[in-house]
Order: C-alpha cells, then sequence, then structure tokens
C-alpha cells in the first residue's frame, strides 16, 4: 500500500497568546522567532501512516506546498519512519486558497502517479479552514472518508476507524481514496530515534514547481474564492479574582465558601 | 426570490440543538439582507413534526426529505440530497452546522462541487449592502477575521453555541415541502460496517448539559489523578471534561474532550484543574458563566482567563475541596 501524506508547515501554535503578533496587511501571524512545526493533525497523519505500514506493508511518502524551510517539516516525517519526500514550492503558491491549494497537491499526485490512500489533516493548525482534505478527494474523483483516527485493515478495500460519541465506526472504503485524519488515544505521534533523523537526512527531496506539475495557476490566482477581509487580535483579559489562604486547605475552604457565595454550587 | 438555506438534521424524538442554532443564524442573516427567506432543508427519518418546529423555530419554509434510510444518515447520502435540494432551489446562501458530518464532510465537499467560497466554522456575520462578511476565530482563537467568500453560491458553517435558539413561536406560519426525491439513489462509496460503543454507561450529567464541569488537563499527571476529579464531579453533581493532552492520554474518554476540536460548553461553572489556558480550550470553555482555575502556576495563562483562580498543586487542595463540598452537602 502507498500511502501519501499532505502535511502543513506552521508556526508552533502553543505559542502563548501574549506573545502572538499578526501583520494586519498581510493578515497573517508574524513569525517572529517562533519555531516552524509540523501541523498537529498533519503530524498525527504521519503516525497514522507509519502505523499503516508496519501493520500492512507498503510506503509512505510526505508532500507539503511551501517555501524551503518546509524541508524540516518533511525531514522531521522522514526521521519518524516516511520513506520518501517532495516539496512543492514556486512562488505562484503563495497566496492561493483552498481551492488552488487542492489543485496543486492533485498535480503532486497525478505525478506521483500510484497510491492507494491519501492523508490530510482534519485541519490545519493556523487558520484550520478544515477544507483541502474533502477539496482534494473532489479534485482526484477518488471517495473521502472524514475525521478517521486509524486504519484497521488494508487489503482490497480499507478499513478505517472513526471515533464516535460513544465508540467508534469502522468505515469501509475502496482504493484509492482520501482520508481526513483526527486525534484519539492511538494515533498519540512518535518521536523520531536518533537514527531515524540520520538516515532522514539522507533522503533527497525533489523539488516540484508549479512548471513541474503542469500548472498553470493564474486561474487560481484570479478566481480566489476565499479571502481574509480583516483580521485582529481580541482583548480578552477577564480580572482573576485570586483565592487568599495560608495553605490550600484554607484556600480550598474559601473557595467553596465564596462559590456558595455566588450561589454556584 | 432568493433565499438563505440552513442545512438540519433530526430525529423521530429530537431536533439537535445546532439545527435551531443554524436555522437561527439563518434568519438572522435573512433579515440583514433584506427581503430574504429563511429556508431549512430537513433530513431525518419519521421527521414531519420537526420540520414543522423549525418553522416555529424560525423558518420560513421547510424541504422535507424524510426516508427510513435516513435513520442513520451516511456522509455522503447528506451530501446527495443536500447537493440535489440546492442545485434545485438555488440559495444565496447555504449554512450548515460546524459538526462531524456537515462542518467536517458535506459543506467542504458541497461547496467544492458547486465552486462556491466557504467559510468554515463561524461565529458570526457582519452585512453591509448586502455583502456578508463572516466572522471567524483564527490561530486557534488567538485572533478574528472578517472572511469574504465568492462564488455563485456562499456556503457557511457555523460553531455550536455561536446562536442562540429562537423560542418557539407557535403562531408562526410556513411552508414544509416534502423533496421527491429517494435518498437510497445515492449509494455511498465510503460506508459504515460496524458501530461499536465502548463509552460506559455515565454516571452524572452529559457535558452538553451539566450545570457544572470539571475539566483535567496534563497538569494531573495520570488516569489515577483524574479518579480525584471523578469523586469532585460526583460531590457537585457535575460533568467531567478534559484537555487535549488528557484525552490524547486516555485519562477521559475523547467525546469528553473541552475545546475548538471538541466540544463547545456553556456551563454555570467550569472548574479547569491543571489546564494551562491554551485558546484552543478555551474556545470551548469560554462560554462559561463563571471559570475557576486551579493551578500550580502563578503565571499560567488560563489565570487571564478565568474569572476566580486558585494557585495551589491540586493534590494538595482538591481532596480537602471534596471534604467541604460534603460538609456543606450534608449541611444543606
Ligand atoms: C488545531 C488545534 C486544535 C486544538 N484543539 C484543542 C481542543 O479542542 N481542546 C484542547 O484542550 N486543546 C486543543 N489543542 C491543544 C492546545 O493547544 C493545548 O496544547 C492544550 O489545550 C494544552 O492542554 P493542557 O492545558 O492540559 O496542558 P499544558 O498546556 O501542558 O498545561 C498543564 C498545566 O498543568 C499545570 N500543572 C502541572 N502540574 C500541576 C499540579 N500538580 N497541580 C496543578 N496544576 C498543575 C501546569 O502549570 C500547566 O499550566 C489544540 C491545538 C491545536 C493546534
Ligand atoms: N501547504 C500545505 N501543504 C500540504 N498539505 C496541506 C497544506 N495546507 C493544507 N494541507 C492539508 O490539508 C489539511 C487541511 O488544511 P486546511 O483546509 O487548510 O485546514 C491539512 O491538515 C493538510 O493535510
Amino acid at each position: 500500500m502507498h500511502i501519501v501524506v499532505c502535511i502543513k508547515q506552521i508556526i508552533d501554535p502553543e505559542v502563548p497568546f501574549h506573545l502572538f503578533r499578526i501583520d494586519p496587511v498581510t493578515k497573517t501571524q508574524i513569525r517572529g522567532s517562533h519555531p516552524l512545526v509540523i501541523s498537529l493533525y498533519d503530524e498525527v497523519a504521519v503516525e497514522v501512516a507509519i502505523q499503516a505500514k508496519e501493520k500492512f506493508g507498503g510506503r509512505v511518502t510526505v508532500i507539503t506546498i511551501g517555501t524551503k524551510e518546509a524541508v524540516q517539516a518533511l525531514h522531521q516525517a522522514l526521521a519518524m519512519g516516511a520513506d520518501a519526500a517532495v516539496l512543492l514550492s514556486d512562488p505562484a503558491f503563495e497566496g492561493v486558497d483552498s481551492f488552488g491549494k487542492a489543485r496543486i497537491l492533485a498535480a503532486a499526485l497525478r505525478k506521483i502517479g500510484s497510491f492507494d490512500l491519501v492523508l490530510c489533516g482534519r485541519q490545519a493548525g493556523d487558520v484550520e479552514m478544515g477544507l483541502v482534505g474533502p477539496f482534494l478527494a473532489e479534485e482526484l474523483g477518488i471517495p473521502c472518508a472524514t475525521l478517521v483516527s486509524n486504519v484497521v485493515s488494508g487489503n482490497g478495500k480499507i478499513r478505517l476507524k472513526r471515533p464516535t460519541e460513544t465508540g467508534y465506526e469502522v468505515l469501509e472504503a475502496p482504493l484509492p481514496c482520501l482520508a481526513t485524519i483526527t486525534n484519539d488515544e492511538t494515533n498519540v505521534p512518535r518521536y523520531a530515534s536518533v537514527k531515524g533523523i540520520r538516515a532522514a537526512m539522507r533522503v533527497p527531496i525533489p523539488t516540484w514547481s508549479a512548471a513541474d506539475l503542469g500548472l498553470d495557476l493564474a486561474r487560481s490566482q484570479e478566481e480566489r474564492r476565499i479571502e481574509i477581509d480583516e483580521m485582529w487580535i481580541p482583548q480578552r483579559e477577564i480580572r482573576c479574582e485570586l483565592i487568599s489562604g495560608e495553605s490550600a486547605e484554607e484556600r480550598a475552604r474559601n473557595l467553596a465558601l465564596r462559590l456558595r457565595e455566588l450561589g454556584l454550587i | 426570490m432568493t433565499s438563505v438555506l440552513a442545512f438540519c438534521t433530526a430525529t423521530v424524538t429530537s431536533i439537535p440543538r445546532s439545527a435551531l442554532e443554524v436555522v437561527a443564524a439563518a434568519r438572522s442573516l435573512a433579515q440583514q439582507l433584506g427581503g430574504v427567506s429563511a429556508q431549512a432543508l430537513l433530513l431525518g427519518a419519521r421527521v414531519e413534526q420537526q420540520a414543522y418546529a423549525l418553522i416555529q423555530h424560525g423558518a420560513d419554509e421547510v424541504f422535507l426529505v424524510d426516508h427510513p434510510s435516513l435513520a442513520s444518515l451516511e456522509d455522503e447520502v447528506a451530501l446527495g440530497v443536500a447537493e440535489y435540494v440546492v442545485r434545485q432551489m438555488t440559495p444565496q446562501v447555504v449554512l450548515f452546522p460546524h459538526d462531524d458530518l456537515a462542518g467536517g464532510h458535506v459543506a467542504p465537499r458541497l461547496a467544492y462541487r458547486l465552486k462556491a467560497g466557504i467559510v468554515t466554522d463561524c461565529t458570526g456575520f457582519a452585512v453591509q449592502d448586502h455583502e456578508i462578511r463572516w466572522l471567524r476565530p483564527v490561530y486557534g482563537g488567538k485572533a478574528m477575521a472578517y472572511f469574504r467568500a465568492q462564488g455563485p453560491i456562499q456556503v457557511a458553517t457555523v460553531r455550536s453555541r455561536a446562536f442562540e435558539p429562537l423560542p418557539a413561536d407557535p403562531s408562526r406560519r410556513g411552508e414544509v415541502r416534502p423533496v421527491d426525491i429517494n435518498p437510497e439513489t445515492f449509494l455511498p462509496t465510503v460506508r459504515a460496517v460496524e458501530r461499536v460503543e465502548t463509552a460506559e454507561v455515565e454516571e452524572g450529567p452529559s457535558l452538553d448539559r451539566a450545570e457544572i464541569i470539571v475539566s483535567g488537563g496534563r497538569g494531573m499527571g495520570s488516569a489515577e489523578g483524574f479518579q480525584v476529579l471523578h469523586d469532585l464531579a460526583r460531590v457537585l453533581g457535575a460533568a467531567v471534561g478534559g484537555s487535549r493532552p488528557a484525552a490524547d492520554m486516555g485519562w477521559v474518554p475523547h467525546s469528553h474532550l473541552v475545546g475548538q476540536t471538541g466540544k463547545i460548553v456553556a456551563p454555570k461553572l467550569y472548574i479547569a484543574v491543571g489546564i494551562s489556558g491554551a485558546t484552543q480550550h478555551m474556545a470551548g470553555a469560554g462560554s462559561s458563566k463563571t471559570i475557576v482555575a486551579i493551578n500550580k502556576d502563578p503565571d499560567a495563562p488560563i489565570f487571564k482567563l478565568a474569572h476566580i483562580g486558585v494557585v495551589s498543586e491540586w493534590e494538595k487542595v482538591i481532596p480537602p475541596l471534596i471534604q467541604i463540598f460534603r460538609e456543606m452537602r450534608s449541611q444543606g
């Protein structure tokens, strides 16, 4: 089974609120000195792909649309256990909307040629639209399973685990298909081993441009259907009333009394 | 006449709150656009009564797809029905609840097929000169943005609890129009072959309904640590929630995850224990009337987002707190 995972590199979403800045003109987060990471559900998707490879055999390719720096993200995925990686990079890719991104990823998948399963995160960890996965399935004309957390069997037809309110369900889909990935307790991303990190550095990573993909993005740029008009940081500080008390027990008592006074318990 | 169409599902016994919220959003948007009707598309099995309820809750007209096979709804069947109805009725805007079925599947694929601009997980909108700007949190709630969607039709999904359902008004009149379509003509390529219930029967109230929620984070340290929260919840008659690390570690079921990608809750009292207060978590807890934070780190961000704070290790405050609540209970 050949699994292709679409990953996005983003600025660490765990940056605390007080260090978070945006550029109101470009309407994006300012990078500052924050680290870049694989978007969290995409990292989970890499984990799901590697687990499937371990269980059912096959190989894993990771692809990303990004700048040169995104090679870092590909290296991390390789170090986790992916076998191959491709960087999709071109100035023409910048600023395309989710429709445009799906076109780029679809072109890359066609160039890759044979694949059985495509994985995307349920949503990117920055703007979080949750569109590129389902759009890509439509663009490729393949079945789409959404919000699944693992591959439970991979012979002929594929079976996918999807968490539900009260447990989970097993979805069956023909191959090739695309799945969007959500997290559960079975797919917490592994750490890369030192050996994995060393091996990853030796994997050549080709870069494909718009021309390599035979893509004319002029139309995608003109026909942007999703645009950010304005972005701002809301003020949200609440004055927090700190419960006093010498000892923890005393603070516990004061908290209970205060909650009773407020009629909350 | 143009319209705003709200996508709704229901069962024979109930209408989910999300359906009433999306109808309320459609009503409000239709009013602001002026001269536009608020329609609903209702899918379900034996849900005709619910169609009339949607009218009482703000819809002018309901397209009803009522079929036994819709008792359990496959994503692609819902997509097929939605696409059919939207192409027939050509509304100006289609609104969906931002849930797993619609937000995760139907809305994006429908938008793609219609070449419609789409904005997901909206918490509001602003209308000026008939132009809609969609309001939505970005960067896990650290920033807010107005989006514009272009295209012949606009699609949006709305975040849970962003809109209040309208109270039922029995005097409201509207048409219920059965749609002449057999949902079984849409053969899903991906289908559920097995459903497994793993959740234990829960004691106490559900997260959605609870007046008090006790929620734990990574700071609880272990599943055993989490047991103490269950004890606290028991004396308070509260439900138990958790942050993402707590859910990933299996300390609390994923269906109890509170946050942007989990449940959005709005209890009277939310007690966050060992939770740092990441914006993605607070997106789910922030509408609680009173938030209490118990955290050992006085600089934890949650102390800027909570109403009441206790700086302490939970190990030292929760056990006496349980004891004190017990005493209060027995004193009445
Ligand atoms: C796209 C995206 C979506 C996300 N969606 C969600 C979501 O829906 N819900 C969610 O919760 N998160 C979500 N997250 C993750 C979120 O960003 C945070 O990582 C997460 O909420 C942190 O959880 P936490 O507060 O339990 O852990 P930490 O941030 O690790 O905080 C643990 C806290 O416990 C305190 N502590 C430690 N020991 C003790 C002790 N003994 N007593 C008292 N306090 C102690 C520490 O001081 C610390 O403040 C999402 C992230 C992304 C990128
Ligand atoms: N720049 C990108 N490169 C590769 N994959 C991407 C990119 N942006 C989004 N994706 C994929 O699409 C998913 C959903 O992204 P979004 O629609 O932006 O929320 C992500 O989790 C990725 O799997």
